[in-house]
This record gives C-alpha cells, sequence and structure tokens, in this order.
C-alpha cells in the first residue's frame, strides 16, 4: 500500500456537510469550507446538502481517485451516526487507489455545534471552523490501521422466555446458529401465557404459545434452561464467556405425584400466575400444559416439610442445589420482558377497596370464572363496571406523583388500551346485562384490526366518558344507600367537563408496562437503560434492536411496551442481527486499543493496575534484541480504548490508535490558533 | 462531441422514428409547450422591469397567482430566476443575472 | 445496456425504507438479493420526507446511507425502473420471476448523472416528487438524492428533440431504447411495495381536492424538506407565508363513509412532528391541531406530543365537518368543537393540512398470489406471532405493504421478514422433520 512518508504528502479533502439544513440553518458552511481550503495539505474543501447520500459519497470517491486525496476530513452529524458511513466510502474507493479508511476524521458539527448555537450564527461558525482546523490537524498525523479479526462462537445466549425470547430463539435456530435459552423462572411463555384470548384476532393465547413452544424446545440447535440465570460474563462480541447459574427443579423426570403432592403440601401462597387472586402450593405448576411439563418446588416458600415425600418420593428432592455452568457463546439477545405497573396504596382506592383490581387481575379473573350468568366478585353480583385507562402511564411531571425511584411513568404504554377494549367487548359478550363505562384520555387503538374491536365495543353498548391528563378520575366509596360500593368521579370532556360520577361494583385499572427489574443485567452486559428506565436501542432507525455493545440485542417488551405481534416483530429482527453478526463464523472489531510502544515500556505495571477490563492489558516476558524484558502487552480483543492506561503510564509509552497524543496536541494546538483570515462573507 | 455525418443522419432517423411512434404525445406537449412559453414571456417581461412578489404578477398579467408561483418555482430551480428578498408575508423574485440579457 | 438472468435467493419487491432493510438484513448475512424497484430510483415514500419523528433527524440523514448501502453491496443485486410481469414456480422450490426493464433512453452505465440534459430540456412538468408544487424536466434525474444517480427520460411528455441528446457529455442517450425482459431466480421472495396516500379529492367536505390550500401532509413534508420545491413553506395559492395552519386529524382515516375504518397509525405523530418544525420555520404562526384523538402510542411518542404542547401548539378536540374557503382562498374550517358543548364554529386559517391515511397499495393478488385482507393490506394468516408471514409459502411481506405503519416499524419487521425468509431458505436446504408441520401450522 502507498502511504505517504512525510507532511509534504499528505492530501487531506475536507468536506462540511449541510445535513439537509440541521446544520446549514445555524453555521455558514461556505464560509466554513472558504477558511479551510486557506490551510496546508487541505486540496479541496467542499460542501453538500448531504454527504452520507450516495451524491456525497461520490464527492469523496472523485477527490480520491481524481485529486489523489489520501485524508478525509467530513464535518456532519454525529460520528455515531454516520463515521462508518464514510469509512465504507473510502474503503470503496481505496480498493482503487490503495487507501486504508482509517485515514479518516469524523468532526460533529451537527450535535456540537449547530444544534447547541443556534441563537448565534456568527459564533457557530467560527466554533465549526476551529473544530475542522482541530480535525485537519489530527489528519495529518492519521496512520493506516487494521481491524482485527477473530473468530466467532456460532451460538447465542437468549436471556427470557416470554414470547420474544422463544421467537428469537426459534429464529436463530432455524438460520443454523445454536442457541441457549435461559428463563428465570421454572416456566417458559412469559405474560403472554396469562392471557386467555388475545387482541387483534381473539385468538387462544395459551395455544399459539404453546406451538411456539414446542417448536422451539424440539429444534435440535436449541437448549433450553428453566430456573437459570446469567451471573458472569466476560470476553467480548463473538466470543463471551456467559456463566450461567440454575436452581434446582426439585423435581425430576419419572415424578409422576404431582395432584397427590400439591394435595398434601401444606404451604399455601398467593399465585403469581392469578396475580394474586387465587393460590398454589410449594410444589406448582404455572399452568395446566406449561412447559416443562413437570412441576417445581417454590424455594422461597418450601419449608422442606417432607410431606409430598410421603405421597410418593421418586423423582423428588427437597434440597436446593444451585449449579453453575459456563457457555462460551457469540452473542446475546436479552428478551427479559415486563411486569405490569402496580399501582400504590390508594392510587384509585387500589388496595384500599377490595373492588379495585387491576387489568391483568380481571383478565385472570374472567379466566376463572364459570359460565353463570353473572359475574360475581366478592361473593356480589356486578352490576357496573369502571375501566379506567392510563394507570401508571402518560402521568406527566409536576402534575402527578412521582414513582417511589423519582420517575415520572410518561410513556404511553401502548397495549391497555386495546387490551381493554378486547376485555370490554368479552365482557358484554357474556354478561350482556353488564354496564360498562370506559374512562380514558385517548383511545388508541393503532393497530392493524384494534379499531374494529373500538366499534365494536362502542356498537355494543360500552359508555364512553374522557378526562383530561392533568384532571385524572378519583375513585371514592360511595354514599350510604347507593347500590354500588364505589363510585367513580371523573370530569368527562364527551359532556363538556360536567363532573359525573360513575357507579361501580368493581373498578379496572389498565396498568400499563413496566421493563423487569434488569439491573444486574444491565451491569453484567454493560447495556443501558433509556429515562424510561426500558433497554436503550442504539438508535431507532439506524440499529433498532441493537444495544451499544457490540453483540447484545435486545428483543420484546425488554426495550419498551409492545404487543405481542410487536415483540415477535422485534424478536425476529433481533435474531436477523444476530445472523448478520455469527453467520459467517468472524467478527471485526475496531482497531481503537491501546498500543505499547516497548521501546519506552519498562514494565511498571501502572497500566495492568489501573485498567478496568480482565485481560485487556497484561505484563508479559518480551524479548527484543536478544534481551529479556517484563513489558506492557494489549489483548486488543479485551480493550475498549478507554486510554486509562494511557494516562497512568509515566514513560508516555502507551498510545490508543486512531487518538494518539501527538494527535491531541495537534489538535490543541490547532484549536488555540487564530482562525484563517477570510474576506468577509456579505 | 462531434459526430460523423453518418451518425448525425443515422440518430436523426432513429429521432424520427420514435417522434412518429409517439405522435400523439408529442403533439400534446408541444401545445404545452407552446402555453409554456406564452406564460413564461408574460412573467419575466414582469420581472424585467424589477423584482416582484407573486400577486404582483398576478395582478399584472391576469394569471391565476398560483400558476404564477408554479412557474417561478420552476425557473428557480433551473437558475433562470432568483429569490432576492421577502416584502411582508411575500418572497420577491427577478431574473437571474445571466438570463437578465 | 445488457440486462442478464439473475439468480439470487431472495427477490425483494419495492426499494422504500422496508425493502431497503431487508435486503440489507439479508445480503449482510451473505445471501444473495435482488432487490425490483418500479420507480427510477429507490428511496420510496421516505425519501420524500423532510425530518421524520420522534428523533427528528433529517430524512436524507436515515435514508440516503440505506440508499447508497443497498447499490453498493456485493450481494444485492439492484433492479430500478423494472416491472414483476410474471412468477412461476421453480421445479424443487423457489420462483422464476419475469421482470421487464422499462427503458429509461438512457445508458445507465455511461450516464455520469451531470444532469447537463436536464438543463437543456424545454419541457418543466409537475414534480410528482414536489406533490406537483415544484417542476421537473422530461428529461431528469429523479430527484437530488436518487439513487442510482441516472437521468432517465419521460417520453410521455417529451417533444423529442433531441436538445438532450445533443448536450450529453457521454452519449448515453438512446432513444431507440426497447423494454427488455429478463429472468430473475429466488428462493423466496419478500414483498415491501409499501402504501398509497388518501386521495386528494376523496372528501368532498374537504373540498374534493379543488381547495388551493388545503394540501395534504405529504405536500407539507415538501414544503419543509430542505430540498423542497419553495425552499420556504409558502402557501400554493399565491406563496404567501402562512400565518395560521391547521391539521385536521383522521383525514381519510377512522372513516365509514371512505371504506377506510382502521387507524394509519403515523398520523398523528407526522402532524405533530410538522407542527413543530413548523413553529421552527414560522416562530409567529399560530398552528392548531383538531383531533379526535391523539394516538403517540410509539417509544419516546407520548413525551414528543407533551413537547407540542408545551410550545404552544394548539391541540383542539373537535370533528371538522367541512371545509370551505373565503374570497382570498384561506380555508374556513367548520368544525364542531367537543370540549365545548359541542359548539359548531367556523374559523378560517391561511392554510390547512389533511392528515391524510395510509391505504394500501400495489395489491399481490393476482401476480403473486398473496391475498389481501378486508382492509385492502396483505393477509396475515399468523398476526401475532408470525407478523410478516403470509398464506403463500415463500413469500413474505414487510413496511407498510403489511398494513400503516411507521418507518421504526418498518426498520423492525424488515428484520422480521428477513430473518423468516432466511429460515426458509435454510429449512428449504436442510429439511427438517418440524418445517412440515410448521408450514401446515402457519398455512392452515
Ligand atoms: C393486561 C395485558 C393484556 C395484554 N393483552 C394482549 C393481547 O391481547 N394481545 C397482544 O398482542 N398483546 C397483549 N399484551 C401484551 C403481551 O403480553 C406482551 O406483548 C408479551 O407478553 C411480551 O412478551 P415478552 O417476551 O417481551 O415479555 P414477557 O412475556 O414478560 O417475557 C419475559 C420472560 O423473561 C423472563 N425473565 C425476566 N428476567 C429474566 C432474567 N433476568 N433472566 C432470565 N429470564 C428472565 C421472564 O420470567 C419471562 O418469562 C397484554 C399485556 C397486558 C399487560
Ligand atoms: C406525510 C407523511 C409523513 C410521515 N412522516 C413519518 C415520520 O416522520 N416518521 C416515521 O417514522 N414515519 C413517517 N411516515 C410513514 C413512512 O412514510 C412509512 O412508514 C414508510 O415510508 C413505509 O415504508 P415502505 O418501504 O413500507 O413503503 P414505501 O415508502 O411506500 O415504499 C414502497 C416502495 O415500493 C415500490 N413499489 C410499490 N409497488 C411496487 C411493485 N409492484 N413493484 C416494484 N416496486 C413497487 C414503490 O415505488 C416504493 O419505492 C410518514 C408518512 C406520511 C404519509
Ligand atoms: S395504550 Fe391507552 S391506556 Fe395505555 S397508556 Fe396508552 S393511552 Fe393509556
Amino acid at each position: 500500500m502507498p502511504e505517504p512518508r512525510s507532511n509534504g504528502d499528505v492530501r487531506i479533502g475536507v468536506y462540511v456537510c449541510y445535513c439537509g439544513g440541521n446544520i446549514s440553518d445555524v453555521v455558514d458552511c461556505e464560509q466554513v469550507a472558504a477558511a479551510l481550503r486557506t490551510l496546508p495539505n487541505v486540496v479541496v474543501a467542499r460542501t453538500d446538502m448531504s454527504m452520507c447520500s450516495d451524491a456525497g459519497q461520490a464527492l469523496i470517491e472523485t477527490d480520491i481517485l481524481e485529486h489523489g486525496i489520501n485524508r478525509v476530513v467530513v464535518g456532519a452529524c454525529a460520528p455515531s451516526l454516520h463515521e462508518r458511513t464514510f469509512r465504507n466510502t473510502i474503503a470503496r474507493a481505496g480498493l482503487d487507489a490503495g487507501l486504508n479508511p482509517y485515514l479518516y476524521h469524523h468532526v460533529g458539527l451537527r450535535e456540537q455545534v449547530s444544534w447547541v448555537h443556534q441563537g448565534n450564527p456568527q459564533k457557530a461558525t467560527e466554533k465549526a471552523i476551529r473544530l475542522m482546523m482541530a480535525g485537519i490537524a489530527k489528519a495529518r498525523m492519521l496512520e493506516p490501521l487494521e481491524p482485527t479479526v477473530l473468530d466467532a462462537e456460532q451460538h447465542a445466549l437468549v436471556i427470557g422466555g416470554g414470547v420474544a425470547g422463544l421467537r428469537a430463539a426459534w429464529d436463530i435456530a432455524r438460520r443454523g446458529i445454536r442457541v441457549t435459552l435461559i428463563e428465570k423462572s421454572p416456566f417458559l411463555g412469559g405474560h403472554m401465557a396469562q392471557l386467555e384470548t388475545t387482541f387483534p384476532a381473539g385468538e387462544d393465547a395459551r395455544a399459539a404459545l404453546g406451538d411456539l413452544i414446542d417448536q422451539v424446545v424440539a429444534h435440535p440447535l436449541v437448549t433450553v434452561h428453566t430456573r437459570a440465570e446469567l451471573t458472569g460474563v466476560s470476553g467480548y462480541v463473538g466470543n463471551f464467556q456467559a456463566q450461567i447459574t440454575q436452581q434446582s427443579r426439585g423435581v425430576s423426570q419419572g415424578f409422576t405425584h404431582f395432584a397427590e403432592a400439591a394435595e398434601v403440601c401444606p404451604v399455601e401462597v398467593p399465585d403469581e400466575f392469578d396475580y394474586g387472586m387465587t393460590t398454589r402450593k410449594a410444589i406448582y405448576r404455572a399452568y395446566p400444559g406449561a412447559y416443562p411439563d413437570l412441576p417445581a418446588i417454590d424455594w422461597a416458600h418450601c419449608d422442606a416439610c417432607g410431606k409430598c415425600l410421603s405421597v410418593n418420593g421418586t423423582g423428588l428432592d427437597l434440597e436446593n442445589k444451585p449449579a453453575t455452568f459456563d457457555l462460551n457463546v457469540g452473542a446475546f439477545v436479552v428478551a427479559t420482558g415486563f411486569r405490569p405497573y402496580e399501582p400504590r396504596r390508594g392510587e384509585y382506592g387500589y388496595d384500599e377497596h377490595p373492588e379495585v383490581i387491576t387489568l391483568p387481575q380481571m383478565i385472570r379473573l374472567l379466566a376463572l370464572a364459570g359460565d353463570g350468568p353473572d359475574l360475581l366478585w366478592n361473593g356480589r353480583t356486578v352490576k357496573n363496571v369502571a375501566l379506567i385507562h392510563c394507570v401508571g402511564s402518560r402521568e406527566i411531571p409536576g402534575v402527578h406523583e412521582p414513582q417511589p425511584d423519582g420517575q415520572v411513568n410518561d410513556y404511553c404504554s401502548r397495549v391497555c388500551c386495546t387490551a381493554t377494549l378486547h376485555l370490554a367487548t368479552e365482557l358484554r359478550e357474556r354478561y350482556p346485562h353488564l354496564n360498562i363505562f370506559d374512562i380514558h384520555e385517548d383511545i388508541r387503538t393503532y393497530g392493524r384490526g384494534h379499531e374494529d374491536i373500538y366499534t365494536e365495543a362502542a356498537a355494543n353498548r360500552v359508555g364512553f366518558l374522557r378526562f383530561h391528563g392533568d384532571e385524572r378520575p378519583d375513585v371514592l366509596p360511595a354514599p350510604d344507600g347507593d347500590s354500588s360500593p364505589l363510585l367513580v368521579r371523573v370530569k368527562d370532556y364527551l359532556t363538556w367537563g360536567e363532573e359525573l360520577d360513575v357507579p361501580a361494583d368493581l373498578v379496572v385499572l389498565a396498568t400499563g408496562i413496566l421493563p423487569s427489574p434488569v439491573d444486574d443485567i444491565i451491569s453484567l452486559l454493560k447495556i443501558s437503560a433509556g429515562t424510561d428506565r426500558f433497554l436503550l436501542e442504539v438508535h431507532p432507525k439506524l440499529q433498532p434492536v441493537e444495544t451499544a455493545v457490540p453483540g447484545v440485542v435486545l428483543a420484546g417488551t425488554a426495550q419498551g411496551p409492545m404487543n405481542i405481534q410487536e415483540a415477535s416483530a422485534a424478536a425476529s429482527a433481533a435474531a436477523a442481527k444476530v445472523a448478520v453478526l455469527l453467520g459467517q463464523g468472524s467478527v471485526k472489531l475496531e482497531p481503537f486499543v491501546a498500543r505499547v510502544n516497548h521501546a519506552l515500556c519498562d514494565g511498571s505495571g501502572e497500566c495492568v493496575a489501573v485498567c478496568a477490563y480482565e485481560d485487556a492489558i497484561t505484563l508479559q516476558t518480551v524479548s527484543d534484541n536478544g534481551q529479556t524484558a517484563q513489558k506492557a502487552v494489549v489483548t486488543p480483543a479485551n480493550c475498549v480504548g478507554c486510554g486509562v492506561c494511557v494516562s497512568a503510564c509515566p514513560n508516555h509509552a502507551i498510545d490508543v490508535q486512531g487518538w494518539t497524543l501527538a494527535q491531541y496536541d495537534a489538535m490543541l494546538d490547532a484549536l488555540a490558533a487564530p482562525l484563517p483570515v477570510l474576506e468577509s462573507a456579505t | 462531441m462531434t459526430l460523423t455525418r453518418e451518425e448525425a443522419k443515422q440518430r436523426t432517423a432513429i429521432l424520427k422514428q420514435v417522434r412518429d411512434q409517439h405522435q400523439e404525445t408529442v403533439d400534446r406537449t408541444r401545445a404545452r409547450l407552446k402555453d409554456q412559453q406564452t406564460v413564461r414571456r408574460q412573467i419575466c417581461q414582469q420581472l424585467r422591469g424589477g423584482p416582484k412578489i407573486v400577486p404582483e404578477i398576478a395582478e399584472a398579467t391576469g394569471l391565476p397567482a398560483h400558476e404564477v408561483l408554479w412557474h417561478i418555482t420552476a425557473m428557480k430551480k433551473y437558475d433562470l430566476v432568483v429569490e432576492v428578498g421577502q416584502c411582508g408575508e411575500y418572497y420577491q423574485y427577478a431574473m437571474a443575472k445571466e438570463t437578465e440579457s | 445496456m445488457t440486462v442478464k438472468n439473475v439468480h439470487v435467493d431472495v427477490l425483494v419487491v419495492g426499494g422504500g425504507i422496508a425493502g431497503m432493510q431487508s435486503a440489507l438484513d439479508l445480503a449482510d448475512q451473505g445471501y444473495r438479493v435482488a432487490l425490483v424497484e418500479k420507480e427510477p430510483s429507490i428511496g420510496g415514500k421516505m425519501i420524500m420526507l423532510s425530518k421524520v419523528f420522534p428523533t427528528l433527524d433529517c430524512c436524507s440523514c436515515i435514508t440516503t446511507p440505506k440508499m447508497s448501502a443497498v447499490a453498493h453491496h456485493d450481494n444485492i443485486e439492484l433492479l430500478t425502473y423494472c416491472d414483476v410481469q410474471a412468477i412461476g414456480d421453480r421445479p424443487g422450490g423457489g420462483f422464476v420471476i419475469d421482470v421487464v426493464q422499462k427503458p429509461r433512453y438512457v445508458d445507465i452505465d455511461t450516464c455520469t448523472g451531470c444532469r447537463q440534459c436536464e438543463y437543456v430540456c424545454p419541457i418543466d412538468l409537475p414534480s410528482q416528487f414536489d406533490r406537483e408544487l415544484g417542476a421537473v424536466r422530461a428529461i431528469r434525474v429523479p430527484f437530488s438524492t436518487a439513487v442510482p444517480q441516472k437521468a432517465f427520460l419521460d417520453i410521455d411528455n417529451c417533444i423529442l428533440c433531441g436538445k438532450c441528446q445533443q448536450a450529453c457529455p457521454v452519449e448515453a442517450i438512446d432513444f431507440a431504447q426497447q423494454p427488455e425482459t429478463f429472468t430473475v431466480e429466488a428462493g423466496a421472495i419478500i414483498l415491501a411495495t409499501g402504501f398509497e396516500l388518501t386521495p386528494a379529492g376523496a372528501k368532498a367536505e374537504y373540498g374534493a381536492g379543488e381547495l388551493l390550500n388545503v394540501v395534504d401532509a405529504l405536500v407539507m413534508e415538501r414544503l419543509l424538506a430542505p430540498t423542497g420545491p419553495y425552499g420556504h413553506v409558502l402557501r400554493p395559492s399565491d406563496g404567501k407565508e402562512p400565518d395560521s395552519i391547521a391539521y385536521v386529524q383522521c383525514a381519510g382515516s377512522r372513516d365509514k363513509t371512505l371504506g377506510v375504518e382502521y387507524c394509519s397509525r403515523v398520523c398523528c405523530m407526522y402532524a405533530i412532528k410538522q407542527a413543530m418544525l413548523l413553529s421552527g420555520a414560522l416562530p409567529l404562526a399560530d398552528i392548531t391541531i383538531y383531533y379526535m384523538d391523539i394516538r403517540t402510542f410509539g417509544k419516546g411518542h407520548e413525551q414528543f406530543y407533551q413537547n407540542a404542547k408545551a410550545m404552544g401548539i394548539e391541540f383542539v378536540k373537535g370533528k371538522v365537518a367541512r371545509i370551505t374557503e373565503d374570497e382570498d382562498k384561506n380555508p374556513v374550517v367548520r368544525v364542531e368543537l367537543i370540549e365545548d358543548g359541542s359548539k359548531v364554529v367556523e374559523r378560517a386559517h391561511d392554510l390547512v393540512v389533511l392528515s391524510v391515511g395510509m391505504l394500501p397499495g400495489y395489491n399481490p393478488k393476482s401476480l403473486y398470489g398473496v391475498p389481501v385482507a378486508d382492509d385492502g393490506f396483505a393477509a396475515i394468516p399468523a398476526p401475532n406471532i408470525r407478523p410478516s408471514v403470509t398464506p403463500k409459502p415463500g413469500i413474505f411481506v414487510t413496511g407498510a405493504a403489511a398494513g400503516p405503519m411507521d418507518i421504526v416499524d418498518s426498520i423492525v419487521l424488515a428484520g422480521a421478514a428477513a430473518a423468516e425468509a432466511a429460515a426458509y431458505l435454510e429449512e428449504v436446504r436442510t429439511p427438517s422433520p418440524q418445517r412440515a408441520a410448521i408450514e401446515e401450522a402457519v398455512h392452515a
């Protein structure tokens, strides 16, 4: 590869992007280009409406081929968005010109200039020139780099066995890549198992889920571990070591006396499957037909009394022996799902009046209710039901009380509106005489087939009332003598903001969706959550299921509220990303890692002491000119390029490639230098 | 690019042949072009008198304002007209320098 | 030009954001993909937009790099300005597809996209890309960020004067070009044919498309776009900068009289987005949104809505019964104010934007054998668990062809369709005992 030998050979192409107005509305891009054109080594300085477009990229390609440009500086949006785009441009042109794609520097003129200095175009333009000058100064000192190519383990770990995790596992396996799925609870299926029929098509939830589970567990490339959690992670994309801890089930194949054992078990606890509306024993099964087809012992509640053993002990072991094992995997799919919002005590009378329940509870209540003509609750016939939307969702900062963690749930939970109306329709079908009141802020039946559910509910005598977000309804005890125990007081904007009292024998709170608590996963995988607490994607359009950590992708409601269809789609999309990453058997890592100059290194080990990453930098015996000495050695795959070692080294022996100290010095000098003189713009 | 006589002849022949095949649309488009030229002439005449806003041109020519706007937009796109400033709620347009002469 | 027969793993039909993403997700896995687009450039509707919710990224910053990636990908064969004519089953699985390359009258290999032809062409036509507000020439590069950056000639609006041929520096113009047919062999097909908008004349009550200052939201996208026709937000009747702009929501959706009973999903968000962009472009303008429900359900969308409220955009719950025009061509909106005693009032604005709906576009029934559901979008037998699988084995669907959806949802579903297609190919290659059962279950 012909590389420039001296500064004299450096030919820099500089490009200033308008970003479709995002930058040029504030920064005078033409003036920036004009100023930069005067700098040494700058051969061309151009502007374009959008540099990242094919036409914009073609400018760079042409300049490389025709003007012998051998360094490129683009001032545009954030590097996270398009640094790679332009590196690929150089690589493409470089095929002919022999140019290394790392001879590139990206300056963020949008996030760092135009978006933050809207009110001051002149100063913004000056700042843009300075940042570009610094970039050019760095570009003069850029050197060719090569990415690290490593073998990738063709094996993915899916965390979470709800519909999203199952769907992701199935797609990855069908693509020919090995999958291990771990589920924290003893049974697969997640929240979908707790539904009866699902919107939009009225499909039988557990039947559809059961079909999917059957496909997944039958697939030869899939291994499922229930009661298993991720407890340790090391390594890097393509080659992670995952430590998994699995609690025992307490029950093994061959155990056949579940009914009798449950009968004699003296421990009775609220059944989470029915959201605490029924109880179960310490030996239990989530629901009939749950996978695996074996009960489990609830270690939190089993007191090892041994009564179940007395029925027939074959296959029972009342001691929990957690086991840990390691897996070598290339990628993670995080599908840890959601939990329904649990209202505070007193919120709409929840936990104060027994007649106030949540939507998930109501779904279970209907599943448990017999075929009788009346809906019963607490032994009373329910005549009036009030459904209240947006409980724990769409809260307004400053208006609504923050959650215990200080957050305000200011997002829409997306599924509750349609789920509520789906429920209303079922109520109407089963209990024709019931009065149903739907109390909402907006009705968001947005999806395919959802509006029909709304129309049907409206046609079926569901009464709609509408409140304003800052004037939510109150649930109050009804005055003595009323036939219903509660009333919902709502300022109804469908009747001119009049205050109405709606009688209620049962109040159903359409509670929203919160992410499962996954602080452990977040810290193990070094991913992050957004302000809404859901796991964060890199960019909603460019990388909608990828996290900032290479090799970690998201599937389903762990990322945000979704219905089953959306969770399935996201999971399949995540599977596609895993296939892109692992399907070829190798991964490429960026070369921005530490590099030790062994001539300067005296093996002090200070770098090793400060490095936070395992095996990223170590002291090794190195032989140089027949002499052996202890020197620091970097393992590029483990190094994240944070640069802590650079600052710790007493001998200035370490640099981060692509961001060397000398390059920083040059940038600082350029920032402090006077601006190029220009004939003033008109 | 210079063509040989032969090539030039061949081109003309192909054009004629294609023109015959598309007689109907060619005629229609020709008529359209005529109208376009008439309107353009009127608009340019107005602009030669100095920068104007759309309603002024519309009033002076009797053309509907939205048509004037469309033609101005077209001419601006192909550098025949330039926008020179703002006058109240309207932008002012003028002939581009090179085309003025 | 030579068009060869193409052998690929997957044929993607439609080069909007959904089709491009499916193609990239497959090509990045090493599958060979052909992408066929009926227009001279890929990009779909998205490339016409200004900035996109919820992040307010400039639209071309998201779209154009994907367009470029599609064009340059080693595993993608890009077939623009092509129509699929016939499809047959390939013996042993897969499809044989007859494709016709429509004549561009420009040799695509020679053309450099210099646009000299465009500058000499005497014919100005209403630009479909700019929703007829701007002009294009009869020969042109479709739009500034088109991929491929190559000219094509709209022969139906050409006088065949030959000026372009004289101007072309590389002799790319070829009036003798004829349609050429070739075949594509593919193991699977992904339909990404997108959507259409509610037609301008759909609602007589809203002026039947006759009122100059009642425009649809895609017009407003063009007005707001940096590459837009006027370079400013001006109203089409006379070029006036509007002072008061109103949005009419659900104009073409949730409307029995139009036979469109569903919600189009994106209109609330795009209206709020445009309102925000307008308050940036025209800080003094009053902006009103007449709505029935605000459906900002997506990730980050509710917060977006609350920001818009805080910026002073007025949200009025009301049913717009009629739109007429006063003598200054100001649209007059007759609206029932639902939260104000259902009082009916008339309000004049400078410009009214109809938040038009997403209607089904291409119907894949006759050619692809994929039926459509009652709403006109592709039928999806198991929408919950397999949202991109059609009743026809080997044919998948993504993007707005599978029902109204925004860009994020289209991109995610595109990944899902790619995963389904990849799995389908692998299972055909190594049939598993499960496959028959799966097929049966899904296509029953
Ligand atoms: C009341 C209600 C009604 C609904 N009705 C419908 C409907 O009719 N139609 C519809 O389409 N959608 C409906 N939904 C939405 C639907 O339930 C969800 O879209 C779907 O269940 C999401 O699946 P998931 O896999 O993302 O999450 P989940 O179902 O929550 O699954 C996540 C799984 O991960 C496991 N897990 C969590 N943390 C860990 C960990 N650290 N390690 C290992 N495993 C872990 C959990 O135990 C769980 O099994 C409804 C939701 C609610 C609340
Ligand atoms: C006014 C407006 C504003 C919007 N703003 C936003 C926004 O800010 N953010 C957001 O997320 N979403 C927005 N959307 C939605 C967004 O436009 C769509 O989500 C997106 O364009 C869907 O992409 P698609 O690829 O499915 O369809 P399309 O963009 O319609 O692409 C379909 C492609 O297929 C081609 N095609 C069709 N039929 C055939 C055929 N038979 N053969 C070959 N090719 C064919 C078409 O030519 C086209 O190129 C907006 C929509 C509108 C109307
Ligand atoms: S889906 Fe409906 S009920 Fe749920 S938060 Fe959104 S608006 Fe409220």
